[in-house]
């Protein structure tokens, strides 16, 4: 592969791959080089001088070339008159470093102390004392004094909102610039900055909106003192009070490795508690990083909602507390008598343990399995999936990603990331969507089509003849992703099996590094489809007609006025929930569920990657994990069902699941060395994100790699709509009003108030709207008061609904958009 | 695109033209020049139509601006004294030269006279060490030294400029 280099760094001889800095070599070498502006995810900069090293290269001879030797042989090395910047040194071949020299000492005491003549030294009171670099370092090779006089230190502002999120405390910042280079360079939304100079420089936000930015608690990890904080977590608890617990984020697709920091909590009545979401090294998945909704609302919902707490029956037409033996027993006795017209519509939210289970009682029943989504193509991309092995950071030159109808950014942010740094490396990346969004600044060939029309797209593709379908079909491997804008069931269907199509017939299906990838409303959508879920083309319709139906994470009543209606036709409604949810005030019987920072259990991304997640807290008492009521309840009904430990539930499902056959916890708890190395013990050099001790998860097989045979499907029919007059159509965005991010209190000032909508300039015109403007949105028989934004954006003719803020839109159809005339 | 566009069409182009379409973020510096002729300064509204047209956030805008000494994001008066007080003029006596200018012009460094003549401002060296006291004036058409200074020859620096710009009040705008 590539070019490896030999050098040889405080006597230790060490190779690694032609390109990287001595600092890296180093850390791989396990000799400390100190950094602060460095990061190895970053561009080198050298701009904090830490880092200096002697630096020495084998001699040449002038005239020849030839390397001078000494006496005995050896390469004479001649050594750089002056320290040079470990972190914008590149290794070369005989290189030799030193580090341990006298020099070198006095190099790093000196710009420490540079560093702290004005540092505020608040250690006491700031956030990162305990895990500071700045301290840390400080300790391993600072002064223990200083000679700066004292009033000549600088006072500055200590709490500077940069938005609603992040707060900077201007006296702590030491000017490495990481976090103004994360915001440029990863998030790509460069709205912080240097200003000024010399001992006068300050980060500065002038944008407006100020720091706002999906990717913005991530500067707070690589912040080598404590001049970013988060809302969140500014003042809320001691690094060395907290315990951790290994986790997944649950809010979306991608399934960031995450690392609770956990404390008993005098507000929660001493109850042990989450203190902070922190990002867990998967390199496969999030690298180092999580996005702002996972860190701020990935367990608010479990902690600060009001939460069942016991099984509830109803009663004369009201809902009662009830003993878990009375609550099972009606429930088994209304399913036993349902048999075959019991419906179990779950969702994507419950772990593939849960799912397993219900899948298996369901069966036992000859009832029917409905999964809670609008998103379809779950047997395509187990069929013709990422092959097993398969890392989005193999992708490069060569290779092809095609993005079609998402905004990733929205609707899973790391996979934004991923697909964009795999651009960066040079794969060929086409976005087909009918309207801009932040992932196209990459793209090789942007598709415009009109919403509606997806089928021609793939009609183009198919036929192979334009320059975006034959760099697809030319590709060495070919990661087509599909999403959630302006989808709905049957179309996504169609998309799905077209992809399929276009990975078969080029030869990219069964390959590692190739494959299909859904980008799921729901975290753990593909396990759902994996346990035999499958969504229903007319929910209410089937709601109607069920003799008992099972609710387990999902809230239809909540979700969608009609199907709260079409809910009265089923004859007992068991809701099994963490919250009383609409839905659940209309059930005869309700289940308190545990949430997942309280259990354990498995999760299987979107790249099809299956990943553990361990209990964090501990549960209240009286609600139970999932696996286990359904196991009990199963019990009632003749059926054995695992419901002692996940670990044994996944023996079960992994003895029958074809995709998960012989798949162990021990397999998913395989981890291996990742770089850039990641440790609690040298935090200058990746910053506060957990290392990975847990497992980095295994992806599945496909079907075409487990040996069955997968035969391209036809060229899919697209449904055909034809549409009078104006269109909605519901797209995602990451902050939305959801009932998991609904009870973070960081998150709140970054939620939607309000329900709106965006429409294109020339739209706005012709209905007689102003931006900003109080409108009246009318679907069927349903009305809304929205607000009108006006987005250039956005193509003219429809209106741009986003999912789960206050309108239910599941699918593009016709409405009215009018202006309310302000009652005077 | 926006209003500062609009005004200065032809010579944006003809600095956009110079990098190429990809890096038209170089074209920053130009730019800004060119904002800093039209008021003296470079207004918030200036970086911000600066920033939508090479498609950077008004933040890097703002950044560039406070890096560069010779770019200004507060109005001053039509000639900027920049005294250089780094340690070698300081050994040649820069910062008394300062002292007595600010005396004599009844402001402090930072400051604009009433009149909105000139702006006296401390910086860094500009290299002319060895001519200290030194400053180079800053004004809409450029930089000009002045080097081996004292408060006599500088005065009389400004009573030539007050003239002209009491014979013609509009001033050296071009
Ligand atoms: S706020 Fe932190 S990351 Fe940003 S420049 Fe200052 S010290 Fe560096
Ligand atoms: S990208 Fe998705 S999984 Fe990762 S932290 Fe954000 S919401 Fe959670
Ligand atoms: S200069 Fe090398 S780490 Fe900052
Ligand atoms: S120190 Fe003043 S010009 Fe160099």
């Amino acid at each position: 592969m590539s070019q490896q280099v030999t050098l040889t760094i405080d006597g230790k001889q060490v190779t690694v791959p032609a390109g990287w800095t001595v600092v890296d070599a180093a850390r791989v070498a396990n000799v400390h080089i100190p950094v602060f502006c460095y990061h190895p995810k970053l561009e080198p900069v050298g701009m904090c001088r830490m880092c200096l090293v002697e630096v020495g290269l084998p001699e040449r001879d002038r005239a020849t070339g030839e390397i001078v030797r000494n006496e005995d042989g050896s390469p004479k090395i001649r050594f750089f008159p002056k320290l040079q910047t470990a972190c914008t040194t590149y290794v070369q071949e005989g290189m030799v470093i030193r580090t341990t020299t006298e020099q070198v000492a006095r190099a790093r005491k000196d710009i420490l102390e540079f560093l702290l003549t004005s540092h505020p030294l608040d250690c006491p009171i700031c956030d990162k004392g305990g895990e500071c670099p700045l301290q840390n370092l400080t300790m391993a090779y600072g002064p223990g004094t200083s000679r700066f006089p004292y009033e000549y230190k600088l006072h500055l502002e200590k709490r500077v909102p940069l938005g609603d999120l992040i707060i900077l405390d201007r006296e702590r910042c030491i000017i490495c610039g990481r976090c103004v280079r994360f915001q440029a360079e990863i998030a790509e939304d460069p709205v912080l900055s240097l200003d000024g100079r010399g001992r006068a420089t300050y980060i500065i936000t002038t944008s407006d909106p100020p720091f706002d930015s999906y990717w913005s608690g991530n500067t707070t990890d690589i912040c080598p003192v404590g001049a970013l904080t988060t809302t969140d977590f500014r003042f809320d608890a001691r690094p060395w009070e907290m315990h951790q617990a290994a986790s997944l984020c649950n809010l979306c697709p991608v399934g960031c490795n995450i690392m609770f920091d956990i404390r008993r909590e005098p507000e929660l009545g001493g109850r042990f508690a989450v203190q902070r979401v922190m990002p867990r090294q998967n390199e496969y998945v999030n690298e180092i990083w999580i996005c702002d909704k996972g860190r701020f609302a990935a367990y608010h919902f479990a902690q600060y909602g009001e939460r069942l707490t016991q099984p509830l029956v109803r009663e004369n037409g009201k809902l009662r507390p009830a003993s878990w033996r009375e609550a099972l027993e009606r429930v088994a006795q209304a399913f036993r008598e349902a048999g075959s017209g019991l419906v179990t519509l779950a969702s994507g939210r419950l772990s593939n343990e849960d799912l397993f289970n219900l899948a298996r009682l369901t069966d036992h029943l000859g009832g029917r399995k409905v999964l809670d989504t609008f998103l379809a193509g779950g047997e395509w991309t187990d069929k013709v999936g990422l092959g097993r092995e398969s890392d989005l950071a193999a992708l490069g030159e060569g290779d092809a990603i095609l993005v079609m109808a998402s905004d990733l950014e929205e609707e899973a942010p790391i996979f934004w990331l991923r697909v964009k740094e795999a651009a960066q490396r040079g794969a060929t990346l086409v976005v087909a969507n009918p309207r801009p969004t932040k992932i196209e600044r990459h793209a090789k060939h942007v598709l415009r089509y009109v919403y509606g029309e997806e089928g021609k797209v793939w009609e183009a593709l198919l036929a192979g003849a334009s320059e975006a379908a034959q760099a697809l079909a030319r590709a060495e491997n070919l990661v087509i992703f599909y999403g959630q804008e302006g989808l709905d069931l049957a179309t996504s269907d169609a998309v799905a099996r077209a992809a399929a199509r276009l990975l078969l017939t080029t030869g990219h299906a069964g390959k590692p590094n190739s494959g299909l990838v859904a980008v799921w409303p729901r975290n753990n959508d593909q396990g759902a489809w994996d346990m035999g879920f499958r969504p229903v083309a007319d929910l209410a319709d089937t709601l109607r007609q069920v003799k008992a139906l099972y609710v387990v994470a999902a809230d239809p009543a909540g979700d969608d006025p009609h199907l709260a209606a079409a809910l009265e036709g089923a004859d007992f409604l068991v809701v099994q929930d963490l919250f009383l949810t609409e839905t659940a005030q209309r059930a005869d019987v309700v289940l308190p569920a545990q949430a997942y920072i309280e259990r354990g259990g498995t999760y299987t991304n979107a790249l099809r990657r299956v990943q553990r997640f361990f209990p964090a807290v501990p549960p209240p008492e009286g609600p139970q994990p999932d696996f286990a009521i359904v196991a009990a309840l199963a019990r009632l009904l003749d059926l054995n069902l695992e419901g002692r430990s996940t670990a044994k539930g996944f023996e079960a499902l992994a003895a029958q699941v074809p995709a998960y056959q012989g798949l162990t916890y021990k397999d998913l708890a395989r981890v291996e060395e990742q770089f850039p190395l990641v440790s609690r013990e040298v935090l200058d050099y990746t910053g506060t994100a957990y290392p990975n001790g847990q497992g980095l998860g295994v992806v599945l097989p496909n079907a075409v790699e487990r040996g069955e045979t997968v035969a391209p499907p036809e060229a899919p029919e697209f449904p055909v709509r034809a549409f009078q007059g104006l269109l909605a159509v519901p797209i995602t965005r990451l902050y939305d009003r959801g009932t998991l991010v609904a009870w973070s209190d960081t998150l709140a000032p970054r939620l939607p108030e309000e329900a709106w909508v965006w429409v294109a300039p020339e739209t706005a015109r012709d209905l007689g709207l102003q931006d900003d403007a109080t409108a009246r949105l009318e679907i069927g028989d349903l009305a809304y008061t929205v607000r009108v934004r006006v987005n250039p954006a956005v193509p003219g003719g429809v209106v741009l609904v986003p999912r789960s803020v206050g309108v239910v839109l599941f699918t593009p159809v016709a409405v009215h958009l009018k202006a309310v005339v302000p009652a005077s | 695109m926006n209003a500062f566009y609009e005004r200065h069409k032809e010579e944006i182009e003809r600095i956009l033209a110079k990098y190429p379409p990809e890096h038209k973020r170089s074209a920053m510096l130009p730019l800004l020049y060119l904002a800093q002729r039209d008021e003296g300064y470079i207004t918030r509204e200036a970086m911000a139509q600066i920033a939508e047209i090479l498609d950077v956030s008004v933040t890097e805008v703002d950044g560039v601006v406070g890096f560069y000494t010779l770019l200004h994001d507060k109005p001053g008066g039509k000639y900027r004294i920049q005294v250089c007080t780094d340690l070698p003029c300081a050994l040649r006596g820069a910062e008394q030269f300062l002292h007595q200018l600010e005396e004599a012009l009844g402001i402090k460094a930072g400051e604009t006279t009433p009149d909105g003549l000139i702006t006296l401002e401390e910086v860094m060296c500009i290299a002319a060490c060895d001519k200290a006291p030194v400053f180079q004036v800053q004004t809409g058409e450029g930089l000009t030294y002045y080097e081996n200074m004292d408060l006599e020859k500088t005065l009389a620096l400004i009573a030539e400029w007050r003239k002209k710009h009491t014979k013609t009040p509009e001033g050296n705008s071009s």
